[in-house]
């Protein structure tokens, strides 16, 4: 009725209009234009969005819940944008499309604020309450303690657990997390100066809270209790024991703080110092890379009485580099076990074998320097050895026995190797302070024939040392002495130092290789490095002084040996890196968002399912409304018979099917009546496109007729025989939209069409091409074939490429104005000659004389000036 | 043609001040107020034409303060600026009448971007005020921004 009325008014009411009309008229265009202008920002932002999603699941680079939460949000407020904008373009026709958004939105919203919460509200738990199924309440490290304290009944000092809850109510009740939040959006967490910053802010914000009232009761009430039951005036150790840390092959190993003996003056300070180190920036790094959520790392604390230990260790109870042996490995040293587990000494080293009777395969006692002993009132201090006993062994041989015992216990019980922290008391009797699950690693079999491999032996620099965690790897040394070395710690070197001390670990993503003087494989930093998969040699005498910064050495950890320079042999067969962020519960986060966001449903603008209400995800919220947005472009100098802004045949010799809307300044002078000439054109982008479009003859098939080259192409397209499921008389031309720097094009050119897109201007940053491209006549798989065989030639030429089914998407981005004219000339020249390859598809050796051809023509074109 | 004006409001003085260095070096008239009340004082005695207004202040916050500036003076477009944006908040702000958001930290490209589109829209908008007057047709200026 509608149109009807209106072809009526074109009919009858023609009359010039006034010069104020038209001035009105030219008014609106400008304002349409803007919000197309806007619309169309709007619509790259949210595609360079969405494509950082899909690289970040590629899962390569690691990323924490601030790149996922700022993602949404932007592409959100694209969409919502974009939305507003094409209701403004027509006039609300598509109000259905608030009503999509909202439940994506909604959807998005749901998924990114799940949190596991739990019906306990203790603030605290007697460690003898406490067993393994409470992992929730208590984190997985005090679980597993109370489970063998109170089901296997064995020796675990006394104590309580400040829980996940208190946690929670710390937090709330000082109104930390959007604080925490916030200063972790404003920062850059690839600068390490920068994080290094954020991590003492936040420590210092921990600090600075208040302990609320009833927990503090609790805690006091608590300890009461526990010096009743011991009948002694006691000190604490007090331990992290984060939830949300036991996933699969993490460990978090040294990354939060632990207090030792604390006196019930210093309590609170130190029980904040706990939490704080859950932003320690070790702690911080290790969670971005392992794609842990803030928000799941709840800090309980384990209150353990004190155990002022004679000597003190940690054991595996298996080989934690090489799968195959069974032996129980006992690190032990003078005083509290914290030397060990620090690295920050050496220690003495029990390998005991697993079957009846037990025997002592290997002792290698150390020189140890010092131990770590307890001040009488509260603290601790590192004390210098003196006389023979840094020479003795820390156990004897019966302690060795029964503290593999206990560890063969424990491992039964389980049923997965341990590792286990433990302590000997003044009385003699055998504490356990931690036990949580070892993580194994295969030994890399090198097999690499000795003729093969001849690094000589001018190029080893050192031999000795024990593997920390297996493998090979190349990189320029970094001496690391002072804290501040973490800051200037360039990527990819190989991490020397002294003591392989914890605060190491925040650059073990950023090392190649890691080795150092003091230490063994059962320090925190051994852990890690295995975790990360980062090959590390420790114990290496005098490593310090005879490796100097910025040489270029191989650090074999497998065979113990360092060399000059690059060995190739032995880094082949070195294992890549782990992508340690697929599966982790940030990466699961984004996949989860991402399926609302990312994957494109609405393939085809001539499908009646193309619609508001079949958006199910904002990529195709954005399809529908940039498709439409061009529409109501073009229609407007129609619906208002107003010939300036109605779009111009191309005229190139013979009148084109090409039609061009002027959006601004695209045209030399404006323009009457039908025609525009290519010589008036100004349009960078649009005359790029079209000078690769005419660069090179088509010579592919069909014959031509003598009509001339071009006009053959134009005119098939004016065959609606020749293209199927066309209903509109809009859907079977090109369209350009143009303006000086900006140009787009919808067109169908045979059997399928295409959508390209251009800014190109001298300012690069905001420079951008997009290609878009579907269908064909034949059949699926040759047409597959053909989107496939034109991404590969699009992605050697730098774009980056999706291709979904029969659609591809190519985008580039960013550079100087010349190399994107050279991009779009090679759209031109493959809109043409890619024309009907689908019909070749089938037959290998027509179609490699085709690519060669292609290439070939490419090149010419990069060639020419 | 006339030159942008733009108010940048936050609480944080830091930001405030190498903001409007950096704009200042980019060729761009920026002035600052700390709190929302400073910025409505700020857009009464002088024209603004663009804010850019931080979300979270202390006293009258970001949202606040926009459906304030929204409403005594309608063609002054703002964009909201936060360091913790939640989806819901940022899009509260664009149905409160925002143009644009932009998420710290932002570059000052970025935000010379979005401040230069705003002001293309504001000018637009005056522009079809102008040729209303001149037509006589004399739709009041909220009506006409309502159209839009």
């Amino acid at each position: 009725m509608c149109r009807l009325f209106n072809r009526f008014k074109k009919l009858f009411i023609k009359k010039p209009k006034l010069a104020a009309a038209v001035e009105e008229l030219r008014i609106a265009f400008k304002d349409r234009y803007h919000s197309f202008k806007l619309l169309l920002n709007a619509n790259n932002r949210a595609l360079e969005i969405m494509a950082n999603i899909e690289r970040a699941l590629q899962g390569k680079q690691p990323f924490g819940m601030t790149f996922v939460r700022s993602s949404c949000t932007a592409v959100s407020v694209n969409v919502f944008n974009m939305i507003k904008n094409i209701e403004k373009l027509a006039q609300g026709k598509y109000g259905k499309l608030n009503g999509r958004f909202n439940d994506i939105q909604q959807n998005i919203d749901r998924l990114l604020s799940q949190k596991k919460s739990t019906e306990d509200e203790r603030l605290i738990i007697p460690l003898d309450a406490v067993n393994k199924e409470m992992t929730d309440l208590v984190g997985s490290k005090m679980a597993n303690l109370g489970e063998i304290k109170n089901r296997l009944q064995i020796k675990v000092p006394g104590g309580f657990i400040i829980t996940a809850a208190a946690y929670e109510r710390f937090i709330r009740e000082n109104d930390l997390q959007a604080e925490i939040d916030r200063r972790f959006q404003s920062t850059d967490v690839d600068n390490m100066e920068k994080l290094y910053t954020l991590s003492s802010e936040i420590q210092q914000l921990i600090i600075r809270s208040g302990v609320p009232d009833d927990l503090a009761d609790d805690v006091m009430q608590a300890w009461k209790q526990l010096e009743s039951e011991t009948k002694d005036r006691i000190t604490l150790a007090l331990r992290s024991s984060a939830l949300g840390e036991d996933t699969q092959d993490s460990s978090f190993a040294g990354q939060y703080r632990s207090e030792l003996n604390v006196s019930i003056d210093s309590i609170f300070y130190a029980y904040k110092e706990v939490l704080a180190s859950k932003y320690s920036l070790q702690a911080i790094t290790y969670r971005l890379n392992r794609g842990f959520r803030d928000e799941d790392i709840s800090m309980c604390v384990g209150c353990m009485a004190m155990v002022d230990a004679v000597a003190g260790g940690v054991i595996y109870s298996r080989n934690p580099v090489d799968m195959r042996d069974d032996s129980i490995f006992i690190n032990s040293a003078w005083g509290l076990p914290k030397s060990v587990v620090d690295g920050s000494d050496a220690c003495d080293l029990f390998v005991v074998s697993r079957k009846a009777p037990m025997e002592i395969i290997r002792e290698d006692i150390k020189a140890k320097e010092r131990k770590f002993v307890c001040f009488p009132e509260e603290g601790v201090c590192r004390m210098e050895l003196t006389g023979d006993t840094g020479d003795l062994a820390s156990i004897d041989k019966k302690q060795a026995f029964d503290l593999a015992e206990i560890v063969v216990k424990i491992e039964q019980y389980y049923a997965i190797p341990q590792d286990i922290e433990w302590a000997i008391a003044q009385d003699g009797s055998v504490y356990i302070l931690q036990c949580r699950p070892l993580q194994q690693m295969e030994m890399e079999k090198k097999d690499i024939p000795e003729s093969e491999f001849n690094a000589d032996h001018e190029a080893v620099i050192t031999r000795g040392g024990i593997t920390a965690s297996p493998g090979a790897a190349c990189g320029t040394v970094y001496l690391a002495d002072k804290g501040i070395d973490v800051l200037r710690f360039p990527e990819g070197a190989v991490l020397v130092t002294r003591q392989a001390l914890p605060r190491w670990a925040s650059l073990l993503n950023r090392s190649a290789a890691v080795v150092t003087e003091q230490g063994g494989f059962a320090g925190h930093l051994a852990n890690v490095a295995r975790e990360f998969g980062v090959p590390a040699l420790f114990g290496v005498p005098g490593a310090v002084d005879r490796l100097s910064n910025g040489e270029l050495v191989t650090v074999d950890a497998d065979s113990l040996t360092i060399y000059k320079g690059k060995i190739e042999p032995l880094l082949v067969k070195s294992a890549t890196k782990k992508n340690l962020m697929e599966g982790s519960p940030v990466y699961e986060n984004l996949r989860q968002v991402s399926g609302l966001i990312v994957p494109l449903n609405l393939l085809d603008p001539d499908s009646s399912d193309f619609s508001p209400a079949n958006c199910k995800t904002f990529h195709d919220i954005t399809r529908f409304i940039h498709e439409k947005s061009v529409k109501e472009m073009f229609d407007f100098g129609k619906e208002h018979d107003f010939s300036e802004k109605s779009s111009k045949q191309l005229f190139y010799n013979v009148p084109m099917q090409w039609w061009i809307l002027n959006l601004d300044d695209g045209f030399k002078e404006e323009v009457d009546g039908k025609y525009v000439k290519l010589e008036n054109i100004v349009s960078i982008p649009m005359l790029a496109f079209w000078g690769g479009f005419t660069a090179i003859p088509w010579d592919g098939p069909p014959a031509i007729d003598g009509k001339g080259l071009i006009s053959v192409i134009f005119q098939s397209t004016t065959n609606r025989a020749l293209t199927p499921g066309v209903r509109s008389a809009y859907a079977d031309r090109n369209y350009f939209m143009i303006s000086k720097n900006y140009c787009s094009l919808s067109s169908r050119l045979g059997y399928h069409f295409s959508i390209l897109e251009a800014l190109v201007s001298e300012r690069s940053i905001e420079n951008y091409v997009s290609f878009q491209f579907k269908g064909g006549a034949a059949d699926y798989q040759r047409r597959l074939k053909r989107v496939h065989f034109i991404g590969d030639i699009l992605e050697k030429q730098d774009f980056r490429v999706e291709i979904k089914e029969d659609n591809l998407i190519a985008r580039v981005e960013g550079h100087e104005m010349d190399y994107m004219k050279k991009r779009l000339e090679i759209l031109g020249y493959l809109t043409l000659h890619t024309r009907q390859l689908d019909m070749i598809m089938a037959n290998n050796a027509t179609l490699n004389h085709y690519r060669s051809k292609i290439y070939k023509d490419i090149q010419n074109i990069l060639n020419s000036k | 043609m006339e030159k942008m004006k733009m108010l940048v409001v936050d609480d944080e003085e830091r930001f405030l001040s190498t903001t409007k260095k950096l704009l200042a070096k980019k060729g761009y008239d920026a002035v600052t107020a700390a709190s929302g009340a400073e910025a409505l004082e700020k857009i009464r005695v002088q024209n603004i034409h663009v804010v850019i207004l931080d979300v979270k202040m202390p006293g009258m916050d970001g949202n606040a303060t926009l459906k304030e500036i929204k409403r005594q003076y309608p063609l002054t477009e703002v964009i909201m600026l936060t360091g913790h944006a939640t989806m819901e908040s940022a899009i509260d702000g664009l149905k409160s009448g925002a143009i644009d958001y932009l998420m710290k930290p932002a570059d000052i490209d970025e935000i010379i971007q979005k401040a230069e589109e705003a002001f293309e829209k504001r000018q637009g908008l005056e522009e079809k005020i102008r040729v209303a007057k001149m037509r006589k047709l004399m739709k009041s200026p909220s009506e006409i921004i309502q159209e839009t």
